[in-house]
């Protein structure tokens, strides 16, 4: 996927922007990458616009456009730092090991304030709850002459190896009474350490656990990570780790990992944490491997204009209405006495085969003659819309229709955005051809790139302001939100088609000329309908209609 | 780790075998001492008591580290045992498994949740529900179903266990009201309406037509649903 979530004209800067410290937070990867201001897009128009790199410092920091959100990525060892850091603070506040605190905020589900408020009012009961408060006196043919094990007791679960104890011991997991190696919690209850680190391998490997409890019966001692570090593989100690890493990202509203499968990147975007500020925002980041998301809710795609809660709705509606909405999507249908193919013309169902005259309604494909006399409507359409979908009866054939419409227009985006990406490979040939048959440098072809870049993140937009539009509640508001939609998509198609047009080698500064002008223009299109849906948010002018009721009724 | 399974489960089953005073037994099913029939008498004093519970048994491959997979063979009327499939409901066998738990100990777990159902985490809600609306109407049924389905079984046919239920050897005649542990008065009264007995059965079950409910459910919703 190309990188749309900025609408800065050269990338070039950015592609080590990630690289520069593994172990440290990598900073606001947005507002230096938006080095273009309103002011300098005006001049964008300008030959050099292409080719001219501009620093991010150069222009300092520029102040974000009201569609975008900070954010930053942390890599693997500030989220280490970040869970150490509340572990330590509440070990500080209760004076525990923070191996302990750890334990028990995992407990907690990262709760950090009701940990502290239950451990105030009972420690004993909270412990005892998470499995931290060794298990009372151990049965004696468990490893009791062990030193180790009751030095160990006296504070957190971690433990030493224990020695194999002196009396006869028999692995009560393996029945192997000469195991050459035993480990025990706190507790005391000692298992051979084969049986350890399979227990280990099991829980974290093939249950995705990271909770593991001494494998006594009656034993809910929590190991800790020193423990398991210490007990198994390493592969599995690692593995183990990312769990619980996971788990803390998961549990908290700050941090999202990037949702794209393997990638294993986490974000932070304070601006989105609230479940409010999801109402007026919609918060696109991107992780440094370029996949784009929405930190709200951590749909794989750039979804602005529209808000989560309102995509949401339309991508559920969308799943829903799948099987009715293609049956019905396509224009043309085969005769169903001779096969040959009719379109459809206006909203007539009546259809009569030119070739058989085999007369037969369009929404059931059923024989015309059985219609009757309900010839103005499909009432086996009715029929049979009851058996298929859910909210059938209530569902009438106008706001099916309504729906169809943008649904159309929203697929149509969608698929012209895909094909906008064969159209990359094209381009890049284009450019080759171009380096070679003109004495333009690499920097002077990119125009044609940065068309399909722009043709591909604005039909991204385009698709969702049909979705956008479904949802706004007929009045001024929507005719204007329309207006832009327009404005954006005529600007779109016309570069789509001159990056079609054939490229005549001698004409090439002419042509870049153009599409350098409508790249700008439909940079600028783009940008003044993001924007005005995002001030339209803060200013509560978007109000939802009867399909999105819900939401004027929350704000 | 194969090597310490077999050994382990090898001494398991010697260990039911050596203690005749439990009354469990253990089977093979093919031969294979992974996949087993466990069985236990129902626990005395209880409504379960007289009957003889099979038990199918599978040990995982990560057998001691995961638990046993057990479902029962005889069918049980159990707020904690699924009535059609035979699941179980035990926190032992899910989350709170320990690698030293053993066949003879999950066994006698089984047995001890045969004497205390927990109906409010249910495996079957229609019996739960009956549970909680009438103790005294659920006991009877569960005694039923105890004569029905858990018959101590004489040695015949046991040679070759094909871990199949035990219900084919049942008598065919059964009495379907009892075995939904509803009221014969109930259900004539709307079989005089018309309706098939099966159909009725059905829906006083689902519906818990019984006890404390009865005044509380209208003739006619109970006809509605009939008709539903
Ligand atoms: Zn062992
Ligand atoms: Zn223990
Ligand atoms: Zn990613
Ligand atoms: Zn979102
Ligand atoms: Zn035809
Ligand atoms: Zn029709």
């Amino acid at each position: 996927m190309s990188d749309e979530s900025d609408y800065y004209m050269d990338d070039s800067a950015s592609d080590n922007y990630y690289d520069d410290d593994d172990d440290e937070m990598v900073d606001g990867t947005q507002d230096s990458d938006r080095e273009s201001s309103p002011a300098s897009e005006g001049e964008a128009s300008d030959d050099d616009a292409f080719g001219v790199e501009l620093s991010a410092a150069a222009l300092g920091k520029v102040k974000r456009k009201s569609y975008e959100v900070n954010f930053e990525t942390l890599s693997d060892a500030a989220v280490d730092r970040l869970m150490n850091k509340e572990a330590e603070h509440v070990a500080g506040i209760f004076g525990l090991e923070p191996s302990t605190a750890l334990l028990l905020l995992r407990h907690m589900a990262w709760n950090k304030e009701r940990l502290i408020e239950k451990y105030m009012d009972n420690p004993e009961a909270v412990r005892k709850d998470a499995g931290i408060l060794a298990a009372p006196p151990l049965a004696p043919t468990s490893s009791s002459s062990s030193a180790g094990v009751r030095r160990s007791a006296r504070r957190a679960n971690s433990v030493q190896p224990s020695a194999p104890p002196s009396t006869p011991f028999m692995c009560p997991v393996c029945c192997d009474d000469e195991p050459p190696n035993t480990y025990a919690l706190a507790c005391g209850h000692a298992f051979c350490s084969t049986c350890w680190e399979t227990y280990l391998h099991t829980k974290v490997r093939e249950e995705g656990e990271f909770t593991v409890r001494c494998m006594d019966s009656d034993c809910k001692l929590l190991a800790d990570d020193a423990f398991i570090a210490r007990v198994c593989s390493k592969e599995d100690s690692k593995r183990h780790h990312e769990l619980v890493s996971r788990n803390f990202v998961g549990n908290s509203s700050q941090y999202k990992f990037c949702p794209l499968p393997g990638c294993s990147y986490t974000i932070s975007c304070p601006s989105a944490a609230s479940k409010s500020s999801l109402m007026t925002i919609v918060p696109t980041v991107k992780c440094p491997e370029n996949h784009v998301f929405c930190f709200g809710c951590s749909l794989d795609q750039d979804h602005r204009p529209l808000i989560c809660h309102v995509s949401k709705l339309w991508l559920k509606k969308c799943q829903d209405d799948s099987e009715t909405a293609n049956w019905i999507k396509s224009n043309t249908k085969e005769c169903t006495k001779c096969q040959s193919t009719i379109e459809k013309n206006g909203g007539c169902n009546h259809m009569t085969c030119k070739k058989c005259k085999n007369e037969f309604c369009w929404v059931c494909m059923g024989p015309w003659a059985e219609h009757g006399n309900a010839w103005y409507t499909c009432n086996r359409y009715e029929e049979r819309e009851g058996v298929e979908a859910r909210d059938a009866q209530s569902k009438s054939r106008a706001s099916l229709e309504r729906y169809l419409q943008y649904y159309n227009r929203w697929a149509n985006h969608e698929q012209s955005a895909r094909l906008s990406l064969d159209l990359y490979s094209k381009t890049e040939k284009k450019m080759e051809e171009m380096q070679t048959t003109s004495n333009l440098t690499w920097i002077e072809v990119q125009f044609a790139r940065k068309a399909v870049d722009e043709v591909f993140k604005c039909r991204m937009t385009l698709k969702w302001t049909y979705a956008m539009a479904f949802y706004l509640a007929k009045g001024n508001e929507k005719e204007l939100f329309e207006d832009n939609q327009r404005d954006l998509e005529k600007a779109v198609e016309d570069l789509s088609e001159l990056l079609e047009s054939p490229i005549d080698p001698d004409n090439i500064p002419v042509l870049r000329q153009k599409m350098t002008d409508k790249t700008v223009y439909v940079l600028k299109r783009n940008e003044i309908l993001l924007d005005d849906t995002a001030q339209g948010y803060l200013d509560g002018r978007w109000k939802w209609n009867a399909d999105a009721a819900i939401l004027n009724e929350a704000e | 780790m194969a090597d310490a399974r077999t050994r382990r489960v090898k001494k398991e089953i010697q260990d039911i075998q050596n203690d005749r005073q439990a009354g469990l037994t253990i089977e093979l099913v093919n031969d294979s001492i992974f996949h087993l029939i466990g069985s236990f008498p129902g626990p005395p004093g209880t409504c379960y008591e007289g009957g003889k519970f099979d038990v199918d048994i599978v040990v995982p491959e990560t057998y001691p580290f995961v638990a046993l997979k057990m479902k029962f063979l005889s069918k049980v009327y159990h707020p904690n045992i699924s009535s059609a499939s035979g699941a179980i409901c035990l926190d032992i066998l899910k989350d709170n498994w320990s690698p030293i738990l053993t066949l003879k100990s999950t066994l006698i777990s089984l047995q001890s949740l045969l004497c205390t159902p927990e109906p409010n985490d249910p495996q079957d809600a229609e019996v739960a529900k009956h549970y909680l609306t009438s103790k005294s109407s659920f006991e009877e049924t569960a005694r039923y179903w105890t004569e029905t389905y858990a018959r101590p079984q004489t040695n015949e046919g046991r040679g070759a266990p094909s871990g199949t239920s035990k219900t084919s050897h049942l008598p065919t005649v059964r009495d379907e009201v009892a075995m939904a542990g509803l009221e014969r008065a109930h259900v004539e009264q709307f079989e005089a309406l018309g309706f098939e007995r099966g159909r009725v059965i059905e829906v006083l079950k689902r519906i818990n037509y019984r006890g404390a409910n009865v005044p509380k459910i209208s003739e006619d919703t109970v006809v509605e649903e009939l008709l539903k």
